[in-house]
Order: C-alpha cells, then sequence, then structure tokens
C-alpha cells in the first residue's frame, strides 16, 4: 500500500521534469554548440571561444545590433508614451472603452499584422526601413503595455489621492509623489516587455524592414539559411542572455504588478 | 477641479477624480488620449477594412482596376489552395492538443503539487517564452540532425546502426511546434489553475472523491478557461506559422503563411493575396468558433449533476 | 463503541513542533470543543483526523480500527471548512449531492436525501440556487448540509462561525446544538473562542500555545475547577494571586506578601506542604463589593475603584489594592436603582467564600 503510494507519486513528478528537459535541452545543446571548434560540423570538435571573438569583429552583427537597439528603443519610447497618455486622459471617457482594440493585435496571427503593415506602408508610399519597423513594432508594443498600465492605475486606491489632497498636497503634487511613483513599476515592466518583443521579433521585421536594414533576429535568419557557422550560435546565446536578463528584472517587477 | 463637499466628493469618487487630478480639461482629455487608438486604428483595423476591399479588386502587375469583381475569389476556389488552407489548420489543431495534454499535467503539478520553490520552476518555465523563437527553431537542428545528438545517441547505445532521418519530416515539424508553443499554453493554464482554492480539493477528497474523481469533477471544470484561452492562444499564431515547418519540414510544402509571404513579397500581387488573406482568416474564425462551441459545451456539462 | 482515540500524537511543520505528544480520547456521540488561542495546533489535530495531514509519529483510531494512514476518501469523517469551500461551479443542489454522486447513488435516492437534509437545515427553499446568490450564513449551513448528508461516524468543524456576525453567531450555536442531538453524531467542534465552546460542548479539550492539551472535561469542570492559569486566564477572566501556602494545624492560609493571610480549603490529594509556592484564582463574579463592611465572608480585601466599565447586564469594576495590584469583580446590574451606588476612588471592601478559588501549582 505505502508502495504504490510511493509509486504513483513519483509519476508526475518525473513527467514534468522531462517536459522541463524537453523544454532546455536543444538550448543547452546550442550553447554548448556556440564553442565548438569545427565550423560547419555538427559534432563536437573542441573548445573556442573564436566564434565570439568573430562576432564583435563583424560589422555585419554590429550593423544588426545597432538596428534592433534604435527599433527597440523607439518603440519602447513611443509605446509607453501612447499607453501613459491613453490611461492617464482617456480614463472615464468613451475612448476608454475602446481598450478591447488594443487585444487585436494579441489575437490576430502576426502574418496578418505584418500584412497590415506592408500594405499601410505601400500606401503611403513610405520607403521600409527603420521607420517602418519602429512603427510596426510600437503597434506590437501598445497591445501589452495599454493593459499593463490600464489595470494598475485602476487598481490605484482612490482614497490614497483623497487622503494626499486631505493632508494638504496640491493636485500636481498628488501626482508626482503618489500616483507616479505607485505606477512606476507598472511602466517599467511595460517598458522592458516592449524591449524583449523588440529585440526577439523576427516576423514583422521579415516583412516590414526592407532589403536593406537588417535586424539581429533577421541577421540570424539570413545565417541559418545560408548554412551558419556558430557564429550564430554565439549571437543568439547572447541575445538569450541578455533576454533572460530581462525578464529576471521583469519578474522582480512582477511582485509589485500583476501581470502574470 | 476636486471638491471638498462631503456628498460630491462621494460622487467624485470614482476614475473621474483620478483624472481631473491632472488638471486636465475634457477637450484636452480626448486629445492626449487618442494617438494610441489613432494608431492602432491606421495600422491595424484600417488595413483591414483595405485588405478586404483591395481582395475585391483586380489588376494586373498592382495597377488598380476600378472594377469590384468576385475574380480573385474564383481563382482561389482551387483545389490547390484549400489543402494549404487545411494544412495550416491541421497543424495548428494538432499543435494546440498536443500542447494541451504535455502542458496540462505540467502546470497542475506547478499550480496544486508543489509546495516549495513555486516561483523558481515557475521563472524557469516562463523564461523559454521569452527566446527568440527563431533560436529555438535552429536549435533543433542540433539534435535532431543526422550528425545531431538524437542519432549519435541511439547509435552509441546500438539501438540502430544508421542514422534517423528526423529532419524534414512531420515529426520534427510538430516536435518543434510544440517546443516553441508550449510555454503559451502552460502559463494560462497555471493561471487559472492557481486560482483553485486548495481548500475545494480537500472538499472533495474529504467527501469521498478519489484523485481521478477530483480531477474531474473539480479541477478541470475550474481550470476550463485556462484551457479555453491557452488552446486558443496556441491555435492562433500556429495558423500563421510558416517559418518552423519550412525550416524544418523541407520547404517545399505551403502553408498559409507561405503562401501569403509568396503573394506579397514575391508576386506582388496584392489584390489575389489579399484575397487569399481573407479566405484564410475566414476558415481560421469559422474553426475557432467551432472549438469554442464545443469547449463551451464541455464545460456546461460538467457543471453538476442536473 | 467508535471513540477517537489519538496516541502520541506529534508534528512538525518547517521544523516548529505544532504537536508534541498529544493524547486525546473523544467519547462517542459527544459535541466535542477543541478550544486553544492562534496556533495552538487545535486545526492541525483537525485535519490529522480528517486526513489532509498525516502524523509524523503516533497514532488516530476510530473504535479498534487504525486509521492513521487511511487515506482521505476511505474515512467517515467528513469537515465542514472555515471558508466553507463551496465548489463555485456547482449550484446548492450540486454541492450537497456531490457525495453521493461519487458514489454512484441512484438519482431518485439522491434527490430525496438533498431535500431532506436542506430541511434540516433550514434551505429548502434555495435548493436550485448558485453559490454566489446565498449570505453567509446561508452558505454556512450548505456546507453543513453537505458534510451531513453523508451520515459519517465524525463531523469536523473548523471554526465554522468565524465569519458570521454575532447575532447570526449565536443563532447557529442553539441550531448545530440541535442539529448535533437529533444527528447522535460525534462533532468535533474547533474553536479559539470559548464562548462558543463553553455553549455547544458536552466535553471539551483546552490547548496551549505549545501543541499540548491543558485540559479535558466539561465546560463547568473547565470554568469553575480550571487545572492551571493558562486555562483559568483563556477560559473566562480571573483574577490570580501568587502567594505561600502555610498549614497551621486543621487549618490552611495563602498568604500574600503585602495583603495578608486568606483563609483556605486544603485541596485534597495533592501533597502540598506548608511553605510551598501557590496560586490563587478567583473568578471576578465570585467577589462581593461593597462600601461598607459585611459579615459572613471569609476573607476580605480593601481597595479603591479605579476604573468601571459597564456591560450592561453588569458592571466591572477595577480595584487598586493597598499594594497596587488591581483586581477584577463583576457584580449583576439586578436593580434599576441600586442601594448603594459605587463610583471611582470610593473605598470599597470585596468579599469572597474560601470555597470559590481555585488553587493551582501553575
Amino acid at each position: 500500500m505505502e508502495l504504490r503510494r510511493k509509486a504513483s507519486s513519483f509519476i508526475l513528478p518525473s513527467f514534468v521534469g522531462l517536459i522541463y528537459l524537453f523544454l532546455y535541452a536543444p538550448i543547452i545543446v546550442f550553447i554548448i554548440f556556440s564553442f565548438n571548434k569545427n565550423p560547419y560540423s555538427l559534432k563536437w570538435h573542441g573548445f573556442t571561444f573564436s566564434w565570439y571573438r568573430d562576432l564583435f569583429a563583424s560589422s555585419e552583427v554590429a550593423e544588426a545590433l545597432t538596428n534592433s537597439l534604435i527599433v527597440a528603443f523607439s518603440a519602447v519610447f513611443l509605446s509607453v508614451t501612447m499607453a501613459v497618455f491613453y490611461v492617464f486622459y482617456g480614463l472615464g471617457s468613451f475612448l476608454n472603452r475602446l481598450t478591447i482594440l488594443f487585444y487585436g493585435s494579441l489575437i490576430a496571427p502576426e502574418i496578418v499584422l505584418a500584412t497590415c503593415l506592408l500594405s499601410v506602408f505601400s500606401f503611403l508610399n513610405m520607403p521600409l526601413g527603420i521607420p517602418s519597423l519602429i512603427a510596426g513594432h510600437t503597434l506590437l508594443g501598445l497591445a501589452y503595455v495599454v493593459p499593463i498600465i490600464k489595470s494598475s492605475y485602476e487598481e490605484i486606491d482612490n482614497r490614497l489621492i483623497e487622503a494626499s489632497m486631505d493632508l494638504g498636497a496640491t493636485e500636481s503634487q498628488t501626482f508626482y509623489k503618489i500616483i507616479v511613483p505607485i505606477l512606476l513599476p507598472a511602466i517599467m515592466s511595460g517598458a522592458l516587455l516592449i524591449m524583449i518583443i523588440s529585440l526577439d521579433d523576427f516576423f514583422i521585421s521579415f516583412f516590414c524592414s526592407g532589403p536593406e536594414t537588417l535586424t539581429l533576429p533577421m541577421y540570424i535568419f539570413s545565417q541559418v539559411r545560408t548554412g551558419a557557422t556558430p557564429i550564430v550560435n554565439a549571437i543568439s546565446t547572447l541575445l538569450m542572455v541578455v533576454s533572460s536578463l530581462l525578464i529576471l528584472l521583469l519578474t522582480s517587477f512582477k511582485i509589485k504588478t500583476r501581470f502574470f | 477641479m476636486a471638491k471638498r463637499e462631503c456628498g460630491v466628493v462621494r460622487e467624485m469618487s470614482d476614475n473621474k477624480f483620478k483624472s481631473s487630478v491632472l488638471g486636465a480639461s475634457e477637450n484636452k482629455s480626448f486629445a492626449m488620449a487618442l494617438p494610441a487608438v489613432l494608431w492602432q486604428g491606421i495600422f491595424l483595423y484600417v488595413p483591414v477594412v483595405f485588405i478586404i476591399g483591395i481582395s475585391f479588386l483586380k489588376g494586373l502587375d498592382g495597377s488598380v482596376f476600378k472594377n469590384i469583381t468576385l475574380g480573385n475569389y474564383d481563382t482561389l476556389m482551387n483545389s490547390s489552395y484549400f489543402i494549404t488552407i487545411y494544412r495550416s489548420v491541421v497543424l495548428a489543431f494538432s499543435t494546440a492538443l498536443m500542447c494541451l495534454i504535455l502542458a496540462y499535467p505540467t502546470a497542475y503539478f506547478l499550480a496544486i503539487k508543489v509546495k516549495k520553490y513555486k516561483n523558481l520552476l515557475f521563472f524557469l518555465l516562463i523564461l523559454p517564452f521569452w527566446i527568440n523563437f527563431l533560436v529555438k527553431a535552429y536549435s533543433w537542428f542540433f539534435i535532431l540532425d543526422h550528425n545531431g545528438f538524437v542519432n549519435s545517441f541511439l547509435i552509441k547505445i546500438g539501438l540502430i546502426s544508421t542514422p534517423f532521418h528526423i529532419l524534414n519530416t512531420p515529426i520534427a515539424v510538430y516536435i518543434v511546434m510544440v517546443f516553441c508553443y508550449l510555454p503559451f499554453m502552460i502559463l494560462p493554464l497555471y493561471n487559472s489553475m492557481a486560482k483553485i482554492d486548495k481548500f475545494l480539493l480537500e472538499a472533495s477528497s474529504d467527501l469521498g472523491a478519489t484523485a481521478g474523481q477530483t480531477l474531474w469533477h473539480i479541477t478541470i471544470p475550474l481550470s476550463m478557461a485556462g484551457i479555453t484561452s491557452g488552446f486558443f492562444l496556441v491555435l492562433i499564431p500556429s495558423f500563421g506559422e510558416f517559418v518552423i515547418p519550412t525550416l524544418l519540414g523541407g520547404g517545399k510544402t505551403m502553408y498559409v503563411g507561405s503562401m501569403i509571404s509568396y503573394f506579397f513579397l514575391e508576386t506582388k500581387n496584392v489584390f489575389l493575396g489579399s484575397a487569399f488573406t481573407c479566405l484564410s482568416g475566414l476558415a481560421l474564425i469559422f474553426v475557432a468558433l467551432s472549438i469554442y462551441f464545443v469547449f463551451n459545451k464541455i464545460g456546461k456539462k460538467n457543471m453538476g449533476v442536473k | 463503541m467508535r471513540e477517537i482515540k489519538i496516541k502520541n500524537v506529534k508534528k512538525t511543520f518547517n521544523g516548529e513542533v505544532i504537536l508534541d505528544n498529544v493524547n486525546l480520547t473523544i467519547p462517542n456521540g459527544a459535541f466535542f470543543a477543541l478550544l486553544g488561542p492562534s496556533g495552538s495546533g487545535k486545526t492541525t489535530l483537525l485535519r490529522l483526523i480528517a486526513g489532509f495531514e498525516t502524523v509524523d509519529s503516533g497514532s488516530i483510531f476510530f473504535g479498534d480500527k487504525d486509521i492513521t494512514y487511511l487515506p482521505i476518501h476511505k474515512r467517515r469523517v467528513n469537515t465542514v471548512f472555515q471558508n466553507y469551500a463551496l465548489f463555485p461551479h456547482f449550484n446548492v443542489f450540486d454541492n450537497v449531492a456531490y457525495s453521493l454522486k461519487i458514489k454512484k447513488v441512484p438519482k431518485d435516492i439522491i434527490e430525496q436525501k438533498v431535500v431532506s437534509v436542506l430541511k434540516k437545515v433550514h434551505l429548502e427553499k434555495h435548493i436550485y440556487k448558485s453559490i454566489s446568490q446565498l449570505s453567509g450564513g446561508q452558505q454556512q449551513r450548505v456546507a453543513l448540509a453537505r458534510a451531513i448528508i453523508n451520515e459519517p461516524d465524525v463531523l469536523l468543524l473548523d471554526e465554522p462561525l468565524a465569519a458570521l456576525d454575532l447575532k447570526l453567531r449565536e443563532e447557529m450555536l442553539v441550531e448545530l446544538i440541535d442539529l448535533q442531538s437529533s444527528l447522535k453524531t460525534t462533532f468535533v467542534y474547533v474553536t479559539h473562542d470559548q464562548f462558543e465552546a463553553l455553549t455547544v460542548a458536552d466535553r471539551m479539550a483546552i490547548m496551549n500555545g505549545d501543541g499540548e492539551i491543558e485540559q479535558v472535561g466539561t465546560p463547568k469542570e473547565i470554568y469553575e475547577f480550571p487545572g492551571s492559569s493558562f486555562v483559568a486566564k483563556f477560559v473566562g477572566s480571573t483574577n490570580i494571586f501568587k502567594g505561600v501556602l502555610k498549614i497551621e494545624g486543621d487549618k490552611s492560609y495563602f498568604e500574600v506578601g503585602d495583603l495578608g493571610k486568606f483563609e483556605i480549603n486544603l485541596p485534597k490529594n495533592k501533597g502540598w506542604e506548608s511553605g510551598r509556592n501557590i496560586l490563587m484564582s478567583i473568578r471576578p463574579e465570585k467577589f462581593e463589593i461593597c462600601k461598607t463592611e459585611l459579615q459572613g465572608f471569609s476573607n476580605c480585601l480593601e481597595g479603591n475603584v479605579a476604573s468601571i466599565v459597564y456591560h450592561g447586564r453588569s458592571t466591572q469594576y477595577n480595584v487598586r489594592l493597598n499594594n497596587g495590584f488591581r483586581v477584577s469583580v463583576f457584580e449583576q446590574n439586578e436593580e434599576h436603582f441600586p442601594q448603594e451606588v459605587i463610583d471611582y476612588e470610593d473605598k470599597v471592601y470585596i468579599y469572597w467564600q474560601k470555597e470559590n478559588v481555585v488553587l493551582l501549582e501553575k
């Protein structure tokens, strides 16, 4: 009886363990191979940092990285600003009831988003490049940031504002001393989120960047297509590390917001 | 401006009060809140209408004819297009189903069984969610290739003598699809299960239900919201997925995504492309609604004796 | 004989000892209360009986059957949870019918039993309502109905009235007593409220903050003859004096340094000797307070009234004695216009009979 209980309580944890293995094994292997001596084989040949060195020397990588960063920061700035204004100034008005519109970007398959963006750009006769990328990533970003900031803002207990004014603060003092600090974790979470999404995005970039612009994920894709050297592993590993650090930061804000 | 009289402050004790703190006037409010909505409209909703509209126009080499016609849809009434759409539907549905089967026990374990280290395990679970999906897909090359891990391992332990062909097969495609989309399913499942009051599960045992009965009567119905949202969170994006099938399946078969990309980026036939997009969209909506309907039915059936 | 026997049970959580070598016998068919402060382990003990937790060491018997490691769903025990734990996706009927449905009882019998048990808890008009439509008191009754429909040998109640307001609580207490005597099931009732425990229990056990059982007995035994100052202070309120036992011939005295000697009845069978340090517990209602001197009482103290608290039915006086010590006295407000009005700072005399005190070792 005891034995059977022990056996059945073993199955579920083992299964979950296998799932974790499934999720992580390829990635770990991938990272390991970024140190592989032989470039064109999938067999292990020995340890080396050479790919990382090539990475830092490559001008292509530098360009891709720069583009990615420019797009990411711009998208963050635009999304967060528009979202904050939307939430602050729209609260209570009919515009706020349109919040459901923002979920459209989340529901539609990315291919649809990409196609829509493409058609807008061609209609406006806008050349494809960094601006179009920024526009696209901002669209993505809004869908994530608006709900986060909105729910955080709505959760601020009205009585805090009443208490602040009761104790003698003016409206603008209340805004800067009470509302903004409480909202800061949500804003930071939103910003980090868009940062990660923008850096990792491939689809929209693929469709909307035009022939000349290259972002990091696109660079990776082209390398994969044309038979990559482990330099791809190297750059991907670094990208993963950066994303993970950002996620760590994000989850430290998780305690202060209710995103998850 | 905030009013201090008792009765009126109570009335103002809603969201308008919060906004009024910024000293915003009605008009100014509207203007400041508008950009986000406009952005969303211009870059998403207007194009959708645009695309639907265009699908009814016909032209050669990108020029616009002023005739409204169903000609594009006519062209699409071809089995090869239908097969493409069907292929994507099957891919999406199977991926979602497999993700559900694998994710449910995992989320259950994490949300209900684990007492210590819950946060750490959860963090480890969502981390892969954020890794560039291209990287994730590519990393499977190292495992599934002729000289990759799986084959080397199987040869080493003597199970097979020549390497297996795993890459460029449907198996590889499904493995990687599930690999990429699993976290999408686990997250909502975990969230809905974490909300289940632990005392409900204890009460169920207390009233005589075995573990299996508790799962069927209590846990599953109460996690139905998570199951539904998780399923759609996987179904819809994987419908439009074509990078993974192309990279790992050999690149010879067409999916909805690759077809659309072909129309818009290669042939630049905007009209046919839009029509095809609309057609695929309709197919997706139809499939999604049917599945939603089924989920609803299951949910209702589980609600008690009567 | 299906009494519950708890033998040498020990339970720790995260290194902290919650229950330390607990021994207890709960008689069959009794309304048994487990009373103790928060964190005393009473809920843990209840959960061990239900099966939600397992003992670290020791055993639990139902009659002569060892159920220590029996799984939850096999025990003939049902629980009424503190937060009710009603299934939100079922209505009242389905919640109550759940245990029967699990056992695959035929539908018509289920219906019969559900209606009958809902009548017992006065909810027959709400059979098909959803849980969210019910008030707290109603939800509590559903939880009760759900638990008793099984006709379990034992019903466990974990502070079931905690979320209800005072009037409702008093009503429910009476209903619970009636229910128990009609069902004749053993009820084990956990609470930190001594009023509740004294009201419902046939027998009760007091647990202290270290996971030990201080005393077991009927409510009257526990109230009138507490075994330790902990019990005396936890159940009801009391005044505790520290002093020395003095035996002079056939008379015994309790001597408090700066207050004097007081006549007591020496408890038999304790083997106490003269010179021993002991405690004296006097309940506030056992005192008689008066501005003038009275005859006929064995003992007396003098002091000044420091505070007066009016409780409607009674008045509580805090009297400051000559040595600075404070004593609380309850007087029933028996008359609209009392002959004697006691006011702040009045000099008063406090009297009591030697039979009305309890002498304690700790």
